[in-house]
């Protein structure tokens, strides 16, 4: 229990978790946006921190993979202060047992501490935070590594927070007040997209239970966070880290294929997309949309909760509309069309994160209070069963016989 | 004898009707109805498939408090399970996942009187908000060789090996299915898009004959029923519910409104006056001008 060791030696002396760790992602060559943006977050959250506690501690970026070298400058240029990485054909692709073994082996290794923060060295344990993607290979990746090193994981994150915390726990302080220094408040929006919850991992301080927990991980929302401006003046270490591959590998990977995205949002310069508000009649106003989508030659999206099928429909609807593929959002595509048409939906923080660079963007729903109306331009206020009829029968009029279409 | 572990969660029930909200848009969680979740369900699915085609046998596992039973019972409909395990103690109560995996990890350690298991699924994520994280932390801890995101799988019982394809999907990214070879025991979560498909006339008769026998099986689910709790599940107190659980939820708040650059118009579409502009604008944006 270092605290109580010593109160008179300085704390750099004995705290044993250093650090921000961000675990990279990449496909073929290329980086994933997500990793950008947690390298900007973590060099804001980190700037603030050296100052606020007149320490130097690192964004140190992690990066497993095959020829991935010359990946390192480019993060140094976004951010990273050291990039350490792993290069063997076996890691060409992500496996989540070998990944996950390498990164808890980089995790705490105390040789590569030497070479990035020689003065951290000796009292080096593991990171003090950690960073992955909220995606496919970055959700299942950070439970893994936490799981491995015993603590904890927050989430779908798109708000951190470094801070000194007084807490009160039944079980974390046994009912004391404690103070928390350089606490990760971890924000995560709930279902419903309008609540936030903080969550926070904690060292459990309480003598019977004692246990820390180190490092706070989290999983990044794809979208949250900007990562800053390129400098290619930055200066870097990049650090190689030879891991120890069990050639018996468990896994083989047989094939990859690329399968093309069904529906192309990139192309197209309207979006129509409904949510729950076709409530009261689902058949009906899913053709409503239909139809009006089809006159002004639009593409139809969807929110998440619709995606989960939670109407009966016809079989030729539901296959068609109700489709993963459709999600606008943070668990879909991002779209930036010139007209973006929202109908009966509420503007969760997940799905406006997905439309917000429209150009325009319409909605029509019968209630002001709903958080759409503050990313549209034109708020029709009204229930779209009354409001389609009329856009159609008007715009049919305007329309006369040239479709536009062929336009 | 294939053995096939599920695990299993009660949760909110999203679909039309059954869902209660507050007046702020949050759950209203007393008025809204528990059931299985609908990604267990598929991870049932997928087990069901295993009995169907590889003849094998079915533990469910649940972590929760006794009314998770009825979540046990309607899993047992969708496979036909051998086995119902409910893994209930007061001092499992407000675990974060690390520590829902503990308890899963010794539960599955339990199945069927304690071999290995060679296959264990998963869902994706419990109902719309939660993590996706008591899966893999459950396979970490168990030592299985964890698959993400599969959506078809076969057995080849001779070789002990399981192959399976997952989807891969990454921001900006075209989607990738991989196809895997890993040996058996594997953990898989499932994928919302996976199907069981069932190709012959003899898979068929005997999928009709499973059904069958697990809603018979399910009136009475009870006899299947094991009920375990901290201590006949050989687990530390001090690693399992609250006080083993390494992450709090500190705070819940109202996500403030997003400040952006729009000035909002509000319509009214009774008055046609209102909206002759718009669909000029709307057929002029149509037409890409
Ligand atoms: C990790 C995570 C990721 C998520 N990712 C996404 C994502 O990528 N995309 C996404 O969309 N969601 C996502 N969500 C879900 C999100 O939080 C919201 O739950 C969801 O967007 C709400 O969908 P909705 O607007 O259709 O429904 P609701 O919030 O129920 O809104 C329905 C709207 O319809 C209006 N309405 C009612 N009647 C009518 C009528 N007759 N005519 C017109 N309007 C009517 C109501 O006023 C209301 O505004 C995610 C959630 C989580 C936890
Ligand atoms: N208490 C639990 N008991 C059994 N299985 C669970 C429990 N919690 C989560 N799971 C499983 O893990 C999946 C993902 O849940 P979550 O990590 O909570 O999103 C669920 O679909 C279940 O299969």
């Amino acid at each position: 229990m270092s605290v109580s060791v010593s109160q008179e030696k300085t704390k750099n002396d004995i705290e044993k978790y250093r650090h921000i760790y961000v675990i990279i992602e990449h496909f073929e060559g290329k980086i994933i946006p997500v990793t950008l943006e947690m390298l900007g977050e973590a060099r804001r959250l980190m700037d603030e921190f050296n100052q606020k506690y007149n320490s130097s501690e690192k964004v140190v970026a992690v990066v497993l993979g095959y020829n991935v070298r010359q990946l390192c400058n480019d993060l140094v240029t976004y951010g990273a202060d050291s990039v350490i990485y792993a290069d063997h054909e076996e890691l060409k692709y992500p496996i989540n047992d070998i990944d996950t073994k390498i990164i808890a082996q980089i995790a705490k290794d105390a040789e590569i501490m030497k070479k990035i923060s020689p003065e951290y060295e000796k009292t080096f344990v593991k990171p003090r935070y950690m960073f992955f993607a909220a995606d496919n290979i970055g959700r299942h990746l950070s439970s893994t590594v936490l799981a491995e090193l015993d603590s904890g994981l927050a989430s779908d994150i798109n708000k951190l927070v470094i801070s000194d915390l007084d807490i009160r726990h039944e079980h974390k302080t046994k009912g004391q007040s404690i103070r928390y220094e350089k606490v990760l408040e971890m924000y995560r929006p709930d279902f419903s997209g309008f609540l936030w919850t903080t969550i926070l991992c904690l060292d459990n301080k309480n003598p019977e239970i004692f246990r820390e927990y180190h490092p706070q991980g989290c999983s990044i929302i794809p979208g949250a966070f900007k990562p800053i401006e390129k400098d290619s003046s930055r200066k870097g270490t990049i650090v190689e880290y030879s891991p120890n591959i069990d050639h018996n590998l468990k896994i083989k990977i047989l094939n990859r294929r690329v399968i093309k995205k069904t529906i192309d949002y990139e192309t197209c310069k309207i979006v129509v997309s409904f949510g729950r508000g076709i409530k009261d009649n689902p058949e009906q106003n899913i053709k409503l949309v239909e139809e009006f989508a089809e006159l002004i030659g639009a593409e139809i999206g969807i929110t998440l909760p619709l995606s989960k099928k939670p109407y009966q429909i016809s079989q030729q609807l539901d296959s068609k509309y109700m489709i993963v593929d459709r999600v606008i959002g943070t668990s879909g595509s991002n779209v930036m069309p010139s007209l973006y048409i929202a109908i009966g939906l509420s503007g969760a923080v997940q799905h406006i994160s997905g439309m917000k660079d429209s150009e325009v963007v319409i909605s029509i729903n019968p209630d002001e209070n709903s958080p759409i109306i503050d990313e549209s331009d034109i708020f029709i206020k009204g229930r779209m069963e009354d409001v389609l009829p009329i856009l159609i029968d008007q715009i049919k009029k305007q329309m006369s016989t040239v479709s536009i279409r062929s336009n | 004898m294939l053995n096939v572990g599920v695990i299993i969660k009660l949760e909110p029930d999203f679909s039309e009707g059954n869902v209660s909200y507050n007046s702020d848009g949050t759950l209203n969680r007393a008025e809204t109805k528990n059931i299985l979740g609908p990604h267990s369900a598929v991870a049932c699915n997928a087990a069901f498939y295993c009995k169907v085609k590889y003849g094998a046998q079915i533990s469910i596992g649940t972590m929760g408090p006794p009314i998770a039973e009825t979540a046990l019972r309607q899993a047992q409909v969708l496979t036909n399970a051998e086995e119902l395990n409910l893994y209930s103690d007061r001092l499992f109560a407000g675990a974060d996942t690390l520590a829902t995996a503990e308890v899963l990890k010794n539960g599955v350690g339990k199945m069927f009187g304690g071999g290995i298991i060679d296959i264990v699924f998963s869902g994706h994520r419990a109902s719309d908000g939660e993590t996706g994280q008591t899966g893999p932390q459950t396979a970490w801890k168990l030592g299985y060789t964890f698959l993400g995101n599969v959506i078809e799988f076969n057995i080849d019982s001779d070789r002990k090996v399981v192959i399976a394809k997952r989807l891969i999907s990454l921001q900006g990214m075209d989607t990738i299915i991989e196809e895997v070879e890993s040996p058996l025991p594997v953990f898989i979560t499932i994928d919302p898009s996976y199907r069981s498909i069932y190709n012959t006339v003899s898979q068929r008769l005997l999928l009709n004959k499973f059904r069958k026998e697990g809603r018979k099986r399910s009136e009475d689910y009870r006899q299947f029923l094991k009920v375990y709790t901290s201590k006949n599940l050989d687990l530390d107190p001090k690693r399992v519910g609250l006080q083993g659980s390494p992450t709090i939820v500190y705070r819940v708040e109202k996500i403030p409104r997003a400040r952006t650059n729009r000035k909002t118009e509000i319509i009214d579409p009774s008055n046609p006056n209102n909206i002759m502009p718009l669909i000029t604008k709307i057929i002029q944006l149509a037409r890409g001008k």
